[in-house]
């Protein structure tokens, strides 16, 4: 999740560059949870939740090593043409909770999910259920009950999940082909309402939908090869609530009145993804490359800056490019992913009206007063093993896994003030690091699975109690929490937690 | 840069809070492990060392100022009765409420002076011309302070009068709403009127029975030659000068049937003078609020609406300047009482007279020697001249004062005083002493302000201006119940 906003100076001048990314990498969980077909973007070390990393997965705790060694479980929901792997018609039911610390948030999902093959055809479909927990906030301050201040606490907000796919396999060609659909619609997204810092209270609502069309071919000496195109579209309103005060001359005393600011946030997202894995001849070795191409268009992007901006665009272009070793031998497993990813981010204000350019031109409305231009260059590493142990009579295994992801981001930021006339530039870097467990039980007609990760390295903001004695502080000058180029973007350090335990047998 | 703190990690609040360095050995070795991994490809991109974050930009820094002083829009005044502002306008330019009937409220609060006179010191009945042009009578003093502007005094200021006699909330403490004002004690034993809870309402009170400004000496004798009453009345019975004002208001049956529009519950026979202050106050709490100025605007989260430089004044003004220290809050002052060392000028007041001692003679405590009500800034370009005796003609000439207030009390410019005023200043080494024995802390050391920040200072000013402040014509009426000359009229 990640927030950037820039400081405006005026409505029309106003920047926000990065909210959007909160989004794509909340749903990147979902969307492409392994092989990057949707790439997230982060431009501040902001923790995400789990919340949409609730797929059944069988390496997740090898640090969701994906490139050279497949996820007969995830796959499915990353390119459905890779369900065609499945054998007979299995359920599939993993539910997953997770929390981040100092009640940062946290949420559970039951998703249910069955895929079925019957000949050529196969085919999918799956519900998930999900409730999360709104974030306790150091800064908040709760006043009197009354319609105008929505009481904010320990509530509640619910997501639905729905999937559903259908693909053919030509298997004298030893290629599949499938379609998915898969849809949302959301009361939150955790960890935004804490982005609108000093609000009262943020209400969510949106939708989204995620259309894919993969194709795997598979040779008979196991090298394969998989393409997927991929459409996404986001779309949320936050309703979110200011306590703004006025002196009122009646009382002769300063009292808050509401402002709700809706913030809407869109973005569309098409990609392509490919994938080739090859054995090494000879060995228990195998290598596979992945080349992933994302273009994200921004026509919204949530306002969390103090001021209200009416259009913030942007656009981005992101890549993809790893390579990755599996062995698996004798009940062991190893593996190793690395990718680079370079993207390109350009977000821009638009003034609101004429204004005079540094240059001395004036500036028609809609053109741009603050451009800004991101370059990344992050780097990601996934390295996990694992281990397999038959019992006797050969019909039951049980395993475990753990793993290690390193995310390393790095970026920079040029920002051009066409009115002042000015350039900045910034750049920043962190990491992340993901350690993973997990252990497995295999039965001859039920597999049972659990795995846990835990992510160090990010934070969120306004969280920490020992935040109270500058909570007056943060609520007179509230969006500057996330006014980072402004001034240092303070994040409390959480641990984002996760646990799921799935299940999944053979429907016949 | 953006930084992640862990519990327990000091933290402070200086405009940005300083936080602790997140980049950690795991974070390094993740950076060398990328770069070790894929030296190739992030080739051309070296990881830099952390560079210092931008300057904050102007309104970051002004609007966290503008939140740390408590400096909040303004809410509109209740509405009034349309009937009780009426009367109040009524009253306001009616000369009848004068001894002599010659001065009337707005003679000192005129409109077309934004709801003051425009001299250094009032001149009250007995005086001759309108504004600039104004004179005394002869043998009349000067009123010993400025008429105060009436811009905003709806608006619910905590102090009242330059001395700041009359307070909202008490000498230091705020009471429950409704519950009476409690006066400061008063010079010249004057009774407060009791049951008003209203600081403004009680405001009217006081100019009736100053014999300086509307009562009049004993022995005057009114525009028609007719003994004044009013000036007969000893100045320890200030209900028989109230009740002698309401006889002549209420002799006239325009005015009956004015109060009885404005109260239609109140018998004639219990109409008092309360109910005439309470229609003057609603009359200017309705005509002259004025709080739409460009300051409000950017308020109101418009970025546009201040100009580079009042910005720069602005962070000036509540920052390195220390101007929010004592005018703070929606109003920009009216909330405290300040020794802003202020050169000594005119007839003097109270027992300090020659001198004027201000909230140190009213309540009696040496330490608030010389230290008068901190005045509101909002529409300060429009009531020129400036501070409690108009010592300083104009705004930039009252900013320059703060730059070095000792060395601008020695240095006291006494020519920008009308010719009748000039001798009345007391630029005696003992009197500036004393004045600057008890000056604010806050105005102690000279302030590092170059002229550029002294008119950005100004501009910033001239941003608390409500652009319908600068006419108030319309407030005058054409005429007055008692049949008396209103405003300009001989």
């Amino acid at each position: 999740m990640t927030v950037r906003v820039l400081p405006s100076r005026h409505p029309a001048r106003a920047v926000v560059a990065g909210a959007f990314f909160q989004i794509f990498v909340a749903l990147a969980g979902l969307a492409a949870p392994l092989a990057g077909q949707i790439i997230s973007v982060k431009t501040v070390p902001i923790a995400q939740g789990d919340q949409f990393d609730f797929f059944p997965s069988r390496n997740q705790g090898m640090a969701s090593v994906s490139i050279a060694i497949a996820d007969t479980l995830l796959d499915p929901f990353s390119n459905p043409a890779k369900a065609s792997r499945i054998k007979g018609s299995h359920f599939f039911g993993s539910p997953t909770f997770f929390s981040v610390s100092s009640n940062a948030g946290g949420g559970r999902t039951l998703p249910i999910t069955a895929l079925a093959r019957s000949g050529a055809l196969f085919g999918g479909a799956g519900l998930a259920f999900q409730e999360i927990d709104a974030a306790q906030r150091a800064d908040f301050q709760q006043f009197a009950p009354s319609p105008d201040f929505p009481t904010v606490g320990n509530e509640k907000h619910h997501n639905r999940y729905g999937f559903a796919m259908l693909g053919r396999a030509f298997s004298s060609a030893g290629v599949s082909v499938a379609a998915s659909l898969f849809g949302a619609g959301l009361e939150a997204v955790d960890g935004v309402d804490l982005l609108y810092g000093g609000s009262q209270a943020v209400g969510q609502r949106g939708q989204q939908m995620d259309v894919r069309i993969g194709a795997l071919k598979e040779w008979s000496d196991a090298r394969s090869l998989e393409a997927v195109v991929v459409h996404n579209r986001y779309r949320s309103v936050h309703d979110v609530t200011y306590a703004d005060w006025f002196w009122d001359p009646a009382t002769r005393t300063t009292v808050p009145r509401p402002r709700v600011e809706h913030n809407l946030d869109r973005t569309n997202t098409s990609g392509v993804h490919l994938a080739y894995v090859q054995p090494i001849a000879g060995s228990a070795w195998r290598v596979g490359g992945l080349l992933t191409a994302n273009r994200l268009t921004h026509p919204k992007i949530p306002n969390y800056e103090i001021m209200n901006i009416p259009r913030d665009p942007g656009h981005s272009e992101a890549l993809n490019v790893g390579v990755g070793v599996s062995k698996m031998q004798a009940g062991s497993t190893f593996g190793l992913d690395m990718i680079y990813e370079p993207i390109r981010t350009a977000t821009w204000a638009e003034a609101a009206g004429p204004i005079q350019g540094a240059s001395g031109a004036m500036i028609p409305s809609g053109g741009k007063t603050i451009e800004n231009r991101f370059r990344f260059s992050n780097a990601l590493v996934r390295i996990g093993v694992g281990q397999e142990v038959k019992s006797a009579d050969g019909k039951s295994d049980a395993g475990f896994q753990i793993g290690l992801a390193m995310r390393a981001i790095n970026y920079r930021l040029r920002q051009d003030d066409n009115v002042a006339g000015s350039v900045r530039h910034l750049n920043e870097q962190w990491t992340e690091w993901t350690p993973t467990w997990g252990t497995s039980f295999r039965l001859p007609h039920l597999e049972l699975r659990y795995r846990g990760r835990l992510t160090t390295g990010t934070g969120r903001p306004g969280v920490s109690r020992s935040d109270r004695f500058i909570a007056g502080d943060r609520a007179a000058s509230a969006p500057s929490i996330v006014a980072a180029p402004s001034g240092p973007l303070t994040l409390d350090e959480v641990r984002v937690t996760t646990h799921q335990l799935s299940i999944s047998f053979p429907i016949r | 840069m953006s930084r992640i703190t862990r519990p327990g990690q000091p933290r402070m609040v200086l405009g940005v809070r300083h936080v602790a360095r997140r980049r950690s050995t795991a974070t390094r070795l993740g950076r060398c492990m990328a770069i070790a991994v894929f030296a190739a490809a992030c080739g051309d991109t070296p990881i830099e060392p952390d560079i210092p974050p931008p300057p904050p930009t102007l309104d970051a820094v002004l609007r966290q100022q503008i939140g740390q002083w408590g400096v909040v829009p303004i809410l509109p005044v209740p509405s009034q009765s349309p009937a009780l502002v009426q009367l109040g306008q009524s009253l306001m330019f009616d000369k009848l409420l004068s001894g002599n009937r010659d001065v009337s409220c707005a003679t000192c609060h005129d409109p077309a002076r934004q709801g003051a006179d425009g001299l250094s010191l009032a001149i009250g009945t007995g005086g001759t011309g309108e504004g600039a042009a104004r004179v005394t009578g002869t043998g009349r003093p000067f009123v010993s302070r400025n008429a105060t502007s009436l811009l905003n005094v709806g608006l619910g200021p905590t102090y009242l009068f330059w001395d700041a006699r009359l307070s909202q909330h008490g000498v230091f403490g705020p009471p429950p709403l409704g519950v009476p004002v409690a006066p400061l004690p008063p010079p010249g034993g004057f009774t407060h009127p009791q049951n008003v809870a209203d600081a403004l309402v009680s405001q009217a009170f006081v100019p009736v029975l100053s014999r300086e400004e509307m009562r009049g000496r004993a022995g005057d004798v009114d525009r028609f030659g007719n003994p004044n009453e009013l000036a007969l009345i000893p100045d320890d019975k200030p209900e028989e000068v109230w009740r002698a004002v309401m006889r002549r208001v209420l002799a006239v049956p325009e005015y009956v049937t004015r109060f009885q529009a404005a109260f239609p519950s109140v018998p004639v026979q219990s109409f008092s003078f309360e109910h005439a202050a309470r229609a003057i106050a609603a009359f200017e709490t309705t005509a002259y609020t004025k709080a739409a100025s460009p300051f409000d605007r950017y308020l109101a989260r418009d970025d546009n609406a201040l100009t580079p430089a009042a910005k720069r004044g602005a962070t000036l003004f509540f920052g390195e300047a220390r101007c929010a220290s004592c005018h703070f809050g929606a109003l920009l002052g009216g909330q405290r009482f300040a020794n802003a060392g202020v050169p000594q000028l005119g007839p003097g007041s109270g027992k300090g007279a020659p001198l004027d001692r201000g909230v140190g003679d009213v309540i009696g405590q040496p330490h608030y020697q010389f230290a008068f009500r901190v005045p509101t800034l909002r529409n300060v370009e429009l009531t020129a001249p400036y501070m409690h005796n108009g010592a300083y003609a104009t705004l930039d000439a009252a900013v320059d004062h703060y730059r070095d207030v000792p060395k601008a009390l020695r240095e006291y410019d006494v020519s920008q005083l009308s010719p009748a005023l000039r001798a009345s200043y007391h630029g005696d080494e003992k009197t500036i002493s004393a004045v600057l024995a008890n000056l604010d802390f806050a105005l102690r050391r000279p302030l590092p302000l170059t002229d550029a920040d002294v008119s950005d200072l100004v501009a910033f000013l001239r941003s608390l201006t409500d652009p319908s402040a600068r006419d108030l014509s319309g407030l005058v009426p054409a005429s007055v119940p008692s049949g008396l000359p209103v405003g300009r009229q001989p």
